[in-house]
Order: structure tokens, then C-alpha cells, then sequence
């Protein structure tokens, strides 16, 4: 017992980190009903990753393993800024369309741009599938310090700005929010979230990220109205389940993500039955 | 010549799915549920995949028909959660969906021979391979599908637009699951030939330029029609001629497009002035 929890240290504590910046961000989202820009802005960063590596002729080892080389990293972060300065000016009374088709077409254009610019390497199945689920097992001590570095900067940010992105996020979708300069401020939340996006999935994958920022979320906006609750029950329902699913994933030999994705569905269904079963109880109690 | 007997078909059934996904691409936009092809696409994937698994072939009619079937449960449940007051967006609803089927599928990869193929497999397609018999196959699949959508195509329209029918959520939900299930045959059928991300593209591109000039229901669609199809043609060409694979290069070209018009409307509208050649296209 006392090994597997050794081994398993590492990995819980990244979990924790991703957890703990992810289920405020899911929020957001879930309230913005851009649930897949996550995706997406992992999408963007590889292509720009994908760009730097071919610009600069920087090797695919170097890339795959977790490590950041300077101009691919460079790349990807311009590429994200690119795309949170677009989505944060095409969300605007002109275009009648919903930011998440916005968002859903630069998902497309940006991977199959990387296709086209990566065309064909070796092993395209194994790469896809790391890409997806990640190696959050095997996370390296200075992996998470700069996850932990990455996390704590946005998130000091976040706390000190909350009431400006809160008050961004509940009048989403009005079309003027009463902050000044109110773009500048939607910018910066795209941006830092990318920024995330980029460190997290580089360690724990696209699909367990996404997993992460919408299955907690998800049943705290079931189950509270305010933002305190919803965050922590986030927390408590995304920490319990990472460290479920890791021992879980060690003992029975099983791939660590899809055991996590299964017990936060899991947690999930419990909770919508609880939720059901609140509202039978009180038919018209409105929802906050 | 011989060029273009080899290109017709592909060419072909990229204008006929172009029509159809305009169609569903509008209804989809107005309900704000752009991922679910994708979800649907996925969902379909692990429905093959659990086929294989109780000992189906891959390509036999009974894994298709588990796969089918399997689609359908999940479709029929995704009906079902549609309330009056939406607590937890429809959109966030598909993400879970979609993000436990990806994960279930990782699970039953493990048990499958070269099960990870199975995954990325959705994720490229090759227009180029479309013959003639898979053109007619689709046609076949896809009539019934329209003359469904057309008969209840008011109604279907009025659910998009956020209206109860006859104020009851279980006509509601009723009218819905047929929507669903219409849609979800179009993108099963249409995912192994093209790719996910084509159907993706084609679904939500044209349909997004028809909607920031276009007012009317039907121009929309009728425009969303005419623009997936002429990126298409143009997409096949420019692969074609620049040797690059045709599914990439077409959604490339409409999504980049999408972001051109987008913009153009935008700085248009800054600039004060509404141009004259889209009032006329409003005014049709």
C-alpha cells in the first residue's frame, strides 16, 4: 500500500493542480456554453507547435517528451493569442452566430492544418493516442513544478481579477458587460486559460483535460448556485475521483485516463439522480 | 477528360452531403449544439467497437447494426434530458457524452486487437475513394431522411427556435428524437467515407456564412447548399492539383473562409456602412 501510494504521489499532485484550476475554468465555460474550446485551443497550440518544429527544424523527440523546446513553445503561445484576440472580437452583435461554431471551425482548421503540415510521420496511431489520454504516470518532478508554476500564475490572477471575470462570464450573453474595457478582459481569460491548456495537456492529455474541466463542473452547476459551492464540490468530486482511478488504474493494470473519465461519469449520474430527485421534491423551487 | 470521370463521383457526393448538412448545420447552429457530430461520430465508434467485442466482424451487418442501435440509446437518452429550464447547457450535455464515450473506447481498445486504430480511424477519410455504388448507397439512406425532415420540418423548426410543441415536452422530446436519429444516420453513414472532420466542417462552415448574411430559413440553407458545395469543388481541385489530401484541403478552405467573412462583416460594420451587395443577399 505504502509504494503504490509513493508512486502514485506524483501523479495525484498533478492531478490536483489540473483539478483545482480546471473546475473553476469549467464553470466559466459551462456558463459561456463554450464547453469545447479546450479542444480547440489545444488544437491551436499544436499547430503552432507543429509550425515552430518545421520553421526551426527542431526534432520530433524533443517535442513528444514532455519538454518544451523554445521556438515550438514560442509558436504555440502565439498561435493562442492569435485565436483568443478572434474569438474575443467575433463575439459581437453583427455576427449572429454562436462563438462556439466560431470556435468549433478553428478546432477543425487547426488540426487538420497539423495533418497537412506533419503529414504522415511514423507511428501517427501511437502519437494520436498519447495526444488523447497523455502520460500523467510518468510525470517528472520538474514537469510538476512548471505545471504548479503555470497554475499558481493564472490562478493569483484569477483571484485578484475574480470579479471581473465573474461579472464577464454571467453577462456572456448580453452583448455589453459593465467593465471597462471588457475585451481586454475576455482576451486575458482566453489566454490564460490557453496557457493552462498547453501545460496540462502536454502532461495529462487532451481528453483527460477536458474530462477534467467538464464532468466536475458539470455536476456542481446541477447541485449549487453559487460560486463558492460550485467550486468546491468541483474540487471534492475531481480530486476524489483522480485518486480513485490512479490506484484503480495501478492495481488492476488498467490505463490510468479512461478509469478517471469513468468514475467522474460515474460521480456524475449520481449526482443528476440526486438533482432529480431534489427537484421532484420541489417542483417550483426556481434554479438560480 | 478521364480526370473528371474520376472526380464525379467524389465531386458528386460532396454536393449532395453538402446539402444535407446545410440543412442540419442551420438547425444545429440555432440550437447551439455544434459538437454533436462529433459526439454522435464517436458514440457511433464505440457502438462498433462493443459489436467487435461480442464477436461481431467488423464490417458485418450485425457489429453495424449494434453500432446503430447503440447510437440510437444514446441519442434517444440525449432527447430525453431536453427540460424546460436547461440547468446544465445541451452543449455540456454532448461534452460529457462525448468525453465518456472517447473514454470508454480507450477502455475496450485495450481488448481488442490493434484496437487503437478503431479510434483514429474516424479521424481521416478519403473523398478521392467515394465510387458510384457508395454514391448511390447514401442516396438511399438519405431520401427517406428528407422526406421525414420535410414532413415535420415545421415543427422541427419551431423546437429549434426554443418552442415547446403544443407547450408539451413530450411532443417535444418526440419531434426531437426523430431529429436526432435522422442526423445521426446522415453523420453515421457519411463519417467512415469523408472523415470526421469534413462532415464537421460542412456541417458548420457553410452554415455559419450563410447566418451572418442571410436572414431567411430557407436562403440560409439554400446559400449554406451553394457554399459547401463550391468549397468543396474548389477543395478537391486545389488538392488535386497541389497533390495534398482532399479532406484537409476543403475543410481548410471553408473554415479560413468562415473567418474571412466573419471578419469582414465585422470591420464592414465598424466602418459604418452596410455594403450594398449584402442587402441584396439579405433581400433574397
Amino acid at each position: 500500500m505504502m509504494l503504490s501510494l509513493n508512486f502514485i504521489l506524483f501523479p495525484f499532485l498533478g492531478c490536483i493542480l489540473i483539478v483545482l484550476i480546471n473546475v473553476y475554468f469549467g464553470i466559466h465555460v459551462i456558463k459561456r456554453e463554450i464547453i469545447f474550446i479546450d479542444i480547440a485551443l489545444a488544437s491551436i497550440a499544436a499547430l503552432g507547435s507543429a509550425v515552430g518544429m518545421v520553421l526551426f527544424n527542431v526534432g520530433h523527440e524533443e517535442v513528444a517528451h514532455g519538454d518544451h523546446a523554445f521556438w515550438p513553445y514560442l509558436f504555440s503561445l502565439g498561435f493562442i493569442s492569435i485565436a483568443s484576440l478572434a474569438f474575443t472580437l467575433l463575439r459581437h452583435k453583427t455576427i449572429s452566430i454562436p462563438l462556439e461554431a466560431i470556435i468549433g471551425i478553428a478546432y477543425a482548421v487547426a488540426t487538420t492544418l497539423t495533418v497537412i503540415i506533419l503529414d504522415k510521420g511514423a507511428g501517427g496511431d501511437v502519437h494520436v493516442h498519447d495526444m488523447l489520454v497523455g502520460t500523467i504516470l510518468w510525470i517528472s518532478g520538474p514537469q510538476l513544478a512548471r505545471l504548479a508554476i503555470v497554475v499558481a500564475i493564472t490562478g493569483i490572477f484569477h483571484i485578484v481579477f475574480r470579479k471581473k471575470f465573474m461579472n464577464l462570464t454571467e453577462s456572456f450573453h448580453n452583448h455589453e458587460p459593465d467593465i471597462k474595457r471588457y475585451k481586454l478582459w475576455d482576451f486575458l481569460f482566453y489566454f490564460s486559460f490557453g496557457l493552462v491548456v498547453v501545460e496540462a495537456v502536454k502532461i495529462a492529455g487532451i481528453l483527460t483535460v477536458f474530462a477534467f474541466l467538464i464532468l466536475p463542473a458539470s455536476l456542481s452547476v446541477l447541485l449549487t448556485g453559487n460560486w463558492t459551492g460550485k467550486l468546491i464540490v468541483g474540487w471534492l468530486a475531481g480530486i476524489a475521483a483522480s485518486f480513485a482511478g490512479l490506484l484503480f488504474s495501478l492495481k488492476l493494470d488498467v490505463p490510468s485516463a479512461p478509469v478517471i473519465i469513468s468514475l467522474l461519469g460515474l460521480v456524475l449520474i449520481l449526482g443528476y439522480i440526486l438533482y432529480k430527485s431534489i427537484n421532484k421534491n420541489k417542483p417550483l423551487k426556481e434554479q438560480p | 477528360m478521364g480526370t473528371l470521370a474520376f472526380l464525379a463521383p467524389p465531386i458528386i457526393s460532396c454536393i449532395i452531403l453538402a446539402g444535407m448538412l446545410s440543412y442540419f448545420g442551420n438547425h444545429i447552429l440555432t440550437r447551439g449544439i455544434i459538437f454533436i457530430d462529433i459526439a454522435v461520430a464517436q458514440i457511433a465508434a464505440l457502438g462498433t467497437m462493443i459489436g467487435i467485442l461480442l464477436g461481431f466482424a467488423e464490417n458485418s451487418v450485425n457489429a453495424q447494426l449494434v453500432s446503430y442501435a447503440f447510437t440510437i440509446i444514446i441519442l434517444g437518452i440525449f432527447s430525453l434530458m431536453k427540460v424546460r429550464k436547461q440547468v446544465l447547457p445541451q452543449e455540456a450535455i454532448i461534452g460529457i457524452f462525448y468525453c465518456v464515450a472517447l473514454g470508454m473506447a480507450l477502455l475496450l481498445a485495450e481488448k481488442i486487437q490493434g484496437g487503437s486504430n478503431y479510434i483514429t480511424k474516424t479521424i481521416t477519410g478519403n473523398v478521392l475513394w467515394v465510387t458510384w455504388k457508395s454514391v448511390f448507397n447514401c442516396l438511399l439512406v438519405f431520401v427517406p431522411v428528407i422526406i421525414i425532415n420535410l414532413l415535420m420540418g415545421k415543427r422541427i423548426k419551431e423546437i429549434s427556435h426554443g418552442a415547446l410543441t403544443g407547450n408539451s415536452l413530450r411532443r417535444t422530446r418526440m419531434y426531437d428524437l426523430v431529429f436526432y436519429i435522422t442526423f445521426g444516420i446522415i453523420i453515421v453513414k457519411s463519417v467512415p467515407v469523408m472523415g470526421i472532420f469534413l462532415v464537421f466542417m460542412l456541417l458548420i462552415g457553410p452554415a455559419s456564412i450563410s447566418r451572418i448574411f442571410v436572414s431567411s430559413w430557407k436562403g440560409r440553407i439554400m446559400w449554406g447548399w451553394l457554399i459547401g458545395s463550391a468549397g468543396s469543388i474548389l477543395g478537391i481541385y486545389i488538392s488535386y492539383s497541389m497533390n495534398i489530401s482532399n479532406g484537409p484541403a476543403i475543410v481548410s478552405l471553408i473554415g479560413i473562409a468562415a473567418y474571412f467573412f466573419a471578419f469582414a462583416r465585422l470591420f464592414n460594420n465598424r466602418a459604418g456602412k452596410t455594403s450594398v451587395s449584402n442587402n441584396q443577399i439579405s433581400a433574397k
